[in-house]
């Protein structure tokens, strides 16, 4: 465990299977760009497919709570291939930019907003043995990441020389620089119990009790801790009721008003990126991330090493992912919308100073059990 | 109180500017509505008030206890003939302690329509007495706010008098 | 708005000299306020209105509606047709409640018709599709208030009673919209056969969809905290301003049209005591906030069910267009006549000279003087209640506008 391996060595299962089966004679270098380019690949896919699967989720959700459907026709059952059919039609939209843009930052806003949650989820382990990178700053690494999307939003607003634009920028601010405390706070509080950054560890470190020993029953201070970090990860990703930054009835789309085609379907897809990065944020510091009773029966009956194990604690990930951003869908088409000095006064005068008593109650528990 | 009373009242306590009154006429036994036997009036009955003196008079309507006319519903003008010198400015006032209301109309000359602004007495006339001056020409001394409320700001003409002609063309788009 | 807009930083002294002797350095920073375009096309000014506000940052300095966009000269074209024609421009004007609209119109003509009688039936008749439409019209403001201050999902519940009740209009004169249904001396025509059954079934249905909508959005927490205390209209200013209707109410004045100086059935209601008039008392915050015209208008609508009920329990078969000729010749004389229009009283001034085309129709609708108010009201609020606070007046551009 304490030799040191190259950062390159450990980095992904793509390098290894390319070191398997690549002619001799080829650089170790060129492996691994390779293997890093396959893994940006499927990055990009897995993210890209990720996002329509929840646009098409948050259509029949919203559908649902509002007592219709949602898309029907578009593929045939339940409409499952809307989301595609969007995309294509985002594709071949005309590239509007205003006249009085300013037309590097106007470009360059929504690649940053994409690059950093892109960035954020190499972070992220697929299954307990496949992974973009194992980066022991794991969470660090990917509040950091994330967080970077802000320039990208301010970027927009004030490039887009639409006043109403740059209130939406302002706002997104305001409001991301408040809620980054409480986040970190929120965070802190497992990270007290589970004592590594690592997700793919931190995960580990819950497999017991039969895949129940997740961290919200490891110390009474986890569970409000969640609750926070989960307010904070609302408006973070400016999700209703924090969707202040887009509000669309008086903003009509906020920032990205001026943005049209694909440029807007970036700032889509970073809000539902956003939003799966959070809800794995939740699940593995959380909620016990890959483990849970079915994970412990594979690992049992088929071995660590099993690709049926993989799978099936992949499936487990992804189904708390998912369940997390059902809960956040549901609040946005339930709740109205805070207003701004609201926001700020329930981000420093609420949530900051319960996030540090549940810190210090962590603490204190951790110490005495 | 009903129109008898709140005329007499207004009598009593010397409203100035106080013209007269027109009423309309009771019906003929045996008349069938829309077809009136003889000539007369239908309708509500109003109180004639001298232009200059609106204001005082409005004033009182409003504060006078056993008056109370609180609100001032509606300030409108209306054009009777195209070859009436006279135009008509109408008003309507309601009281919600009283539970009465009460018209009152003053005839401006078309020639030189000026009228003093009621905006002091009732803030409700401000936009009021904005539509009427585009629409009919008639110009309120003393109003804060004098622009066109429903009309574009360039706009010729007086469009709800009666001699009005319809331009041919606006900026360029055809109005045929 | 004054020509000159200063920001939020004013230096106006000079820099001193220290007593170690050093000057003070001050960096001029002049902000200057935004001025800021909401609409003629925007989502939450509820139609074509262009209001130019001044901000300063969040802050709202300076508020002034723009009007003019949705102008279609409703009254110019009442003196050139005839009396009967003009029925269907009255539904245009305030297009969410057109049979108010309607019943208006004909009350202020056949006030220029002495003796005229209207058949019981078409009293009946009349009463139950004005309160229906009061009803829609109030489920329209509170969705779309809603929608303003973010919640997505009243707004489809309150359109689902809507399209019932749209759908009962269809049944009863063929249109969803703009009705022409209540004409000069009764309504159009006679209900079809079960539609009186249905509307009591959208009664009883109703009255249990409305606790949703209560519990949904005039109770949530969040929504009370964006529109208690903001845009606060005092009984004072609010007689000063001319306001009626809801946005009088919501002031805590007690007057409606209805009971107070009732026309057609409603004095029978009131002495028989169907119906309240709904007042509020700033349960949530000041008295006169938006909370509470909002609470007015949703509480409305179960005192509208209450009047509907008791027009189906007492309707009984009869004629439903009362004795008037073909040809419509009014008298000569003036009349106003004003009834409670679902945002205030909407008041009809006709004047006839004898023939066939009256000489002035004027429309006093009641969002033209609500939306007055916003001149003072908005300077002093941050930009979301502006939204809040324009929502809460429920304009209807087609009325300010005519």
């Amino acid at each position: 465990m304490n030799v040191p391996m190259s950062a390159v060595e450990r980095s992904n299962v793509f390098y290894d299977l390319l070191a398997k089966f690549a002619p001799a004679g080829v650089p170790t270098w060129v492996l691994a760009l390779t293997a890093a380019g396959v893994g940006v690949g499927i990055l990009i896919t897995f993210v890209s497919v990720l996002a329509m699967f929840s646009v098409w989720m948050e259509r029949k959700v919203s559908g649902h709570i509002q007592c219709r459907y949602g898309p029907m026709y578009v593929g045939g059952w339940h409409g499952w291939a809307q989301s595609l059919a969007d995309g294509i039609k985002l594709l071949s939209k005309e590239d509007l930019i205003p006249l009085g843009a300013d037309r590097p930052l106007f470009m360059l806003a929504p690649a940053i907003v994409l690059a950093s949650i892109f960035g954020a989820l190499t972070a992220m382990p697929l299954t307990p043995s496949v992974y973009f990178a194992d980066i022991d700053l794991g969470l660090f690494f990917i509040l950091a990441m994330s967080s970077m999307t802000t320039i990208g939003v301010v970027m927009a607003g004030w490039a887009s020389a639409s006043k109403w634009s740059l209130y939406g920028a302002m706002r997104e601010a305001a409001q991301v620089v408040a809620y980054e405390i409480p986040l970190g706070l929120a965070l802190l509080v497992p990270l007290l119990v589970v004592g590594t950054l690592n997700l793919r560890e931190a995960s580990e470190l819950q497999s017991g009790w039969y895949g129940m020993h997740w961290l919200v029953f490891q110390n009474p201070f986890v569970f409000p801790a969640l609750l926070l970090f989960f307010t904070a990860a609302l408006a973070e990703t400016k999700r209703a009721p924090f969707d202040l930054p887009e509000a669309e009835s008086e903003l009509v789309a906020g920032f990205m008003t001026e943005y049209s085609g694909i440029r807007w379907s970036f700032f889509f897809m970073e809000e539902y990126a956003a939003m799966f990065l959070m809800s794995v944020v939740a699940a593995i510091f959380f909620l016990g991330g890959f483990e849970s009773p079915v994970t412990h029966l594979a690992r049992e009956q088929f071995g660590a090493d099993s690709p049926i194990y993989q799978a099936t604690a992949g499936f487990v990930l992804l189904l708390k992912a998912m369940f997390g951003i059902f809960l956040m869908m549901w609040l946005r088409w339930t709740l109205p919308r805070v207003r701004i000095d609201q926001v700020m006064t329930m981000g420093y005068k609420y949530l900051t100073p319960l996030a540090l008593v549940c810190v210090l109650g962590a603490g204190v528990w951790e110490a005495i059990f | 109180m009903d129109f008898q009373g709140i005329h007499d009242h207004l009598r009593a306590i010397g409203a100035p500017g106080l013209l007269g009154v027109d009423e309309p006429r009771a019906m003929v036994p045996g008349e069938k509505p829309g077809h009136p036997k003889d000539p007369g009036r239908a309708g509500d009955p109003y109180v004639l008030v001298d232009p200059n003196k609106i204001v005082e008079f409005i004033a009182i309507c409003r504060d006078d206890p056993r008056l109370a006319f609180e609100i001032l519903m509606d300030l409108t003008a209306v054009d009777p003939k195209a070859d009436d010198p006279n135009l008509w400015l109408v008003l309507q006032l309601l009281s919600i302690e009283r539970r009465h209301r009460l018209s009152i109309k003053a005839l401006i000359p078309k020639s030189n329509a000026r009228v003093p602004s009621c905006t002091a007495v009732h803030r409700t006339a401000q936009w009021h007495e904005r539509e009427c001056a585009e629409m009919y020409g008639i110009k309120f001394e003393g109003h804060p706010d004098p622009r066109n409320i429903l009309l574009p700001d360039d706009w010729v003409g007086f469009p709800m008098r009666k001699d009005y002609e319809f331009p041919k063309e606006y900026h360029g788009i055809s109005c045929e | 708005m004054s020509s000159e807009s200063r920001g939020s930083i004013h230096l106006d002294e000079a820099p001193r000299t220290l007593a170690s002797g050093e000057r003070e350095f001050m960096l001029d920073v002049h902000t200057q306020d935004l001025e800021v375009n909401m609409g003629p096309q925007h989502p939450a000014t509820h139609g074509v209105m262009r209001i130019l506000i001044r901000t300063d940052g969040e802050l709202v300095t300076g508020a002034q509606p723009h009007l003019g966009y949705l102008h279609r000269c409703a009254e110019k074209i009442g003196e050139n047709v005839e009396w009967l024609q003009y029925l269907p421009y009255t539904d245009r004007y305030d297009y969410l409640s057109a049979m108010n609209n309607n019943l208006g119109y004909s009350m202020a003509v056949e006030a220029l018709m002495p003796g005229l009688e209207i058949p019981r039936r078409a009293q009946m008749l009349r009463t139950i599709c004005v309160e229906l439409n009061r009803i829609g019209s109030h489920l329209v403001a509170m969705g779309t208030y809603g929608l303003d201050i973010g919640a997505f999902t009243p707004f489809f519940y309150a359109f689902r009673e809507r399209e019932w009740m749209m759908a009962l209009f269809e049944k009863i004169c063929g249109a969803r919209l703009t009705y022409s249904y209540i004409r000069i001396g009764g309504v159009f025509n006679d209900s079809p056969p079960g539609w009186l059954q249905e509307v009591e079934r959208f009664c009883d249905v109703f009255e249990e969809k409305w606790q949703e909508y209560y519990d949904l959005l005039v109770v949530n927490q969040i929504f009370v905290q964006r529109t208690a205390n903001v845009g606060v209209i005092s009984k004072a200013m609010a007689l000063d301003f001319g306001l009626t209707g809801p946005m009088l109410r919501g002031s805590g004045v007690d007057f409606d049209l209805r009971r107070d100086m009732p026309y057609m059935l409603y004095g029978e209601m009131t002495k028989q005591k169907v119906f309240d008039v709904i007042v509020a008392r700033g349960e949530m915050g000041t008295l006169g906030d938006c909370w509470d015209r909002l609470y007015v208008r949703v509480v409305e609508m179960m005192e509208s069910i209450k009047q509907v009920r008791w027009c189906l329990d007492n309707i009984k078969p009869g004629p439903v267009l009362g004795d008037i000729p073909k040809v419509l010749r009014i008298p000569i004389g003036e009349a106003y006549v004003g009834i409670e229009n679902p945002r205030g009283e909407l008041g009809h001034y006709v004047v006839s000279d004898g023939g066939k085309i009256a000489v002035r129709c004027r429309v006093r609708g009641p969002s033209f003087v609500n939306v007055a108010v916003l001149e003072e009201l908005l300077p002093g609020t941050l930009l979301a209640d502006a939204v809040a606070i324009v929502g809460s007046t429920d304009v209807v551009i087609g009325e300010t506008d005519r």
